[in-house]
């Protein structure tokens, strides 16, 4: 219960750090809305392609990439806020305390599932907003903002892994176009057959390819979009192995004190 | 104009100095190519798409945005230096304002040609055409470096208003709508809806013309798809150039 | 009397062979404050990281509130307060936020937490800006923020790395009335400083350690006795009187004649100090020599750090 209570105190922290800056903001909520306004519109007349899948809406479609675009930015930013503690100290300040090791990596992961909570409800309500349709009906939106929050554990676990091994705020800044080759190597946008070849091929390896089409699936109430189960396996166990990762970088930098 | 030749070799300090400081700026535009081109390549497969190669459609658009983006860093710079402290010993000397920001936005020009060629390079190693051979290259250069230093004039009327750093995000915010609201995924035939309308009015789009004479269009002999975009940078320049003056003017009253 | 702190043959290696701590014993008794004194570099941040767990030694052994830093790392972090030589506080955080984030560190429950944290602002002065940001606060008011921090769980010992580098002299004074309070209370710091005054005015003990090893332990005043006495100096308005000035004040102390730079000066070198100024003016005036000014010279820990180490304690004149 003690170790719950310093997880959900490290969690509440992570959180609210997160929105009192707008540096933090804008790439984990706005960003990700503008490119799919850009996205949904500027390449809508894609539907027209031989071979597109039948689809209700064309913004529901692409919205399911906006939301794994979404799970990366705030796994990333776990990262880049764990460096800054390395960097600036405040780290030392949480492991001269008497909590486990282990609880300093999930108090940080508690405040980006927590995170993606919020981010996910929020790309939804506005995408309805604009005209998003979703056949999932509660079940399905519930689905997806689940499998988003595990997708973004996961990320926040590989990159708070890179921070506690190399402690470099700089490093982690700019990691975000490397984070990206993790999107376009998935159907993030695009059916998967209608990638270019190369990618189409490359995007069958890709972890996240099975949660972009997850989350289609909940989103559409219909398997045969996306297997929401392959998503949650996916998401389940880029998520175990980000927090073993993490937790191992962790113990490695303590023996190395 | 030492000063701005100081100035400018001051804000190359940044990239000479620093290891890999140049390494995100152009691996950003390059990654995005490749990522855009692989995701939305089939689209040239639309009645009216005016070429068969997704890459050569794309490459001008990545060349802008690395350019773009390094002009909006300089208004991050000038905010760093403005919080702190060191763009009040500028203040303090004897130079006319305006000469406090002709170095560094030089700065970003000169940097900005370093992703602009290895997106070139990259696109061109991977099949990229180039329509509109040397003249159209250095139409795509001019409009690199010249939307660089529109950016870089956003950037600094940024810096001075807001004076932080947590400006930061709008800079790039402003540099990514106005690269992306216009034909950069598709031709304007192709679009539908609020974004054909605002790619319309976008001046940038006319810039993206111009610089697609290199790997789509070729170079028109009546130049008709070249001094819009001149046009439009001129007139971007002239407006971003005089918010950011006045800013400047502002400060240390 | 118990040993807060214990350290037995201490040692440090960093990369390419440097060695930070070279051997260090020390022992730091229950409820004293030991001032941990020597210049930039010598090793002082070192060993407060290795007894606060953050560094691991590469020999030798410590111990600080009876539990090993090494083996028993949760029961020493259980006991102890940290304030670092950098304030490590959040400046996107109020300092209510971080008071009650450390006491949840720490298990203070929810209403706990938040008592503590009241309290703990009151007693260093930030309850009216307790509810804005850090990163608006002074120096001065980061310090104390960090002291507080460190005192949230009222640990047994509280380790203080140069709480005063960088303050004005208020903020300082503040700091040192607060180590004051808590010795007073009971609780053993160990604080480490370059700053002469701030060693002599808190400390019970003091250590100088220099290169990594410890070069002098004790008292400010027995450390001080053992490089010499005081000196009291006179100036005689006439030196044409300087020789029977030296013969009134002969059996006062050992006195240093006046000398061709300086031939109205003359100095008596006596343990008594001050005590000795009302004799010696009254010696002279008995004499019939006319005396202009007096003043007193005392050793200080950094006479005491050049009689063991041949060079100066960088900051001496600084604090």
């Amino acid at each position: 219960m003690r170790e719950a209570r310093v997880v959900g105190a490290l969690g509440r922290r992570a959180l609210s750090v997160q929105f009192r800056r707008a540096q933090l903001l804008m790439p984990t909520f706005v960003l990700p809305l503008v490119l799919l306004a850009v996205i949904a519109s500027g390449t809508s007349a894609g539907q027209g392609l031989r071979g597109f899948p039948d689809v209700e809406s064309y913004l529901t479609f692409v919205l399911a990439g906006t939301i794994v675009q979404g799970t990366i930015l705030a796994g990333l930013t776990a990262g880049i806020a764990m460096a800054s503690d390395i960097e600036f100290g405040f780290f030392d300040r949480l492991l001269a305390a008497p909590v486990r090791r282990t609880s300093l990596v999930l108090g940080r992961l508690a405040g980006t599932l927590s995170l993606s909570l919020l981010q996910t409800s929020f790309f939804l309500v506005v995408a309805s907003l604009f005209g998003a349709r979703f056949p999932g009906s509660v079940t399905g939106v519930l689905g997806a903002i689940a499998l988003a929050a595990i997708t973004a554990v996961a990320m926040g676990a590989v990159s708070a892994a890179i921070a506690i091994r190399t402690g470099s705020l700089s490093l982690l800044q700019s990691l975000f176009p490397f984070m990206f080759v993790m999107l376009f190597t998935a159907p993030a946008f695009f059916p998967q057959d209608l990638l270019v070849p190369v990618l189409r091929d490359v995007s069958a390896f890709n972890p996240l390819t099975y949660v972009v089409e997850g989350v289609r699936g909940l989103l559409a109430g219909d398997d045969a979009v996306g297997a929401p189960w392959a998503g949650f396996v996916s998401a389940v166990g880029l998520a175990l192995a980000g927090i073993a990762i993490a937790t191992a970088a962790l113990g490695q930098r303590l023996r190395r004190l | 104009m030492s000063v701005a030749v100081t100035l400018w070799r001051r804000s190359l300090n940044e990239v000479l100095r620093v290891r890999g400081a140049l390494l995100p700026a152009t691996v950003a535009p390059v990654v995005f190519m490749l990522g855009i081109t692989g995701q939305f390549g089939r689209l040239t497969g639309l009645e009216g798409f005016p070429t068969d190669s997704y890459l050569s459609w794309i490459v001008p658009l990545s060349c802008l945005q690395g350019a773009g983006f390094a002009g909006a860093a300089t208004g991050s710079n000038l905010a760093r230096d403005i919080e702190q402290g060191w763009f009040d010993r500028l203040l303090v000397a004897p130079v006319p304002r305006p000469l406090l920001v002709v170095g560094p936005i030089l700065g970003a020009v000169t940097r900005s040609l370093v992703p602009a060629t290895v997106v070139l390079l990259v696109g061109f190693a991977l099949g990229a055409e180039l329509t509109g051979g040397v003249a159209g290259l250095l139409a795509l250069y001019f409009a690199c470096a010249a939307f660089c230093a529109t950016a870089a004039l956003w950037g600094i009327f940024m810096a001075v208003t807001f004076r932080t750093q947590q400006a930061g995000p709008l800079m790039q915010q402003g540099v990514f709508l106005a690269v992306f609201l216009s034909t950069a995924y598709t031709p304007a035939v192709l679009l539908r809806g609020w974004l054909a309308e605002a790619a319309e009015l976008n001046p940038i789009t006319h810039v993206l013309e111009m610089a697609r004479q290199a790997t789509v269009t070729g170079i028109e002999p009546s130049l008709a798809h070249t001094y819009p975009g001149i046009l439009a940078l001129l007139g971007l320049a002239a407006v971003l150039g005089a918010l950011a003056m006045a800013g400047l003017s502002r400060m240390g009253r | 009397m118990n040993a807060a702190v214990e350290v037995h043959q201490l040692v440090r290696e960093f990369k390419g062979g440097i060695r930070a701590v070279d051997g260090l014993d020390l022992e730091v008794r229950d409820g004293e404050i030991y001032g941990f004194l020597g210049p930039n570099g010598a090793g002082k941040t070192t060993v407060v990281r290795i007894l606060t767990t953050l560094l691991r030694p590469t020999a030798g052994h410590a111990r600080v509130a009876g539990h090993d830093v090494v083996g028993e790392g949760d029961a020493v972090r259980r006991a102890i307060g940290v304030a670092l030589q950098e304030a490590a506080i959040d400046p996107l955080m109020t300092g209510r936020e971080l008071l009650r984030m450390q006491g949840a560190l720490h298990g203070l429950r929810g209403g706990e937490a938040r008592e503590r944290a009241a309290a703990l602002l009151e007693r260093v002065g930030l309850t009216e800006a307790a509810d804005r940001r850090v990163g608006g606060y002074s120096g001065g008011m980061r310090r104390r923020l960090d002291l507080a921090l460190a005192l949230v769980h009222r640990p047994h010992v509280l380790f203080l790395d140069e709480p005063t580098t960088g303050l004005d002299p208020t903020s300082r004074a503040a700091l040192w009335r607060e180590v004051r309070a808590l010795h007073e209370d009971g609780t053993t710091v160990f604080l480490t400083t370059q700053y002469l005054e701030e060693a002599e005015q808190l400390a019970d003990r003091v250590g100088i350690i220099a290169r990594g090893k410890l070069v002098a332990e004790g008292t400010p005043e027995s450390l001080k006795a053992r490089v010499g006495e005081p000196t009291v100096h006179v100036e005689i308005s006439d030196p044409q009187r300087g020789r029977r000035a030296c013969e009134a004040l002969a059996g006062l102390g050992a006195v240093e004649r006046p000398t061709e730079r300086a031939p109205t000066r003359i100095g008596v070198r006596t343990a008594a100090g001050r005590a000795a100024i009302a004799p010696i003016v009254r010696a002279l005036d008995e004499a019939g020599v006319a005396v202009e000014f007096v003043e007193v010279e005392s050793p200080t820990l950094d006479d005491v750090f050049m009689a063991v180490t041949g060079s100066h304690l960088e900051g001496a004149a600084t604090a």
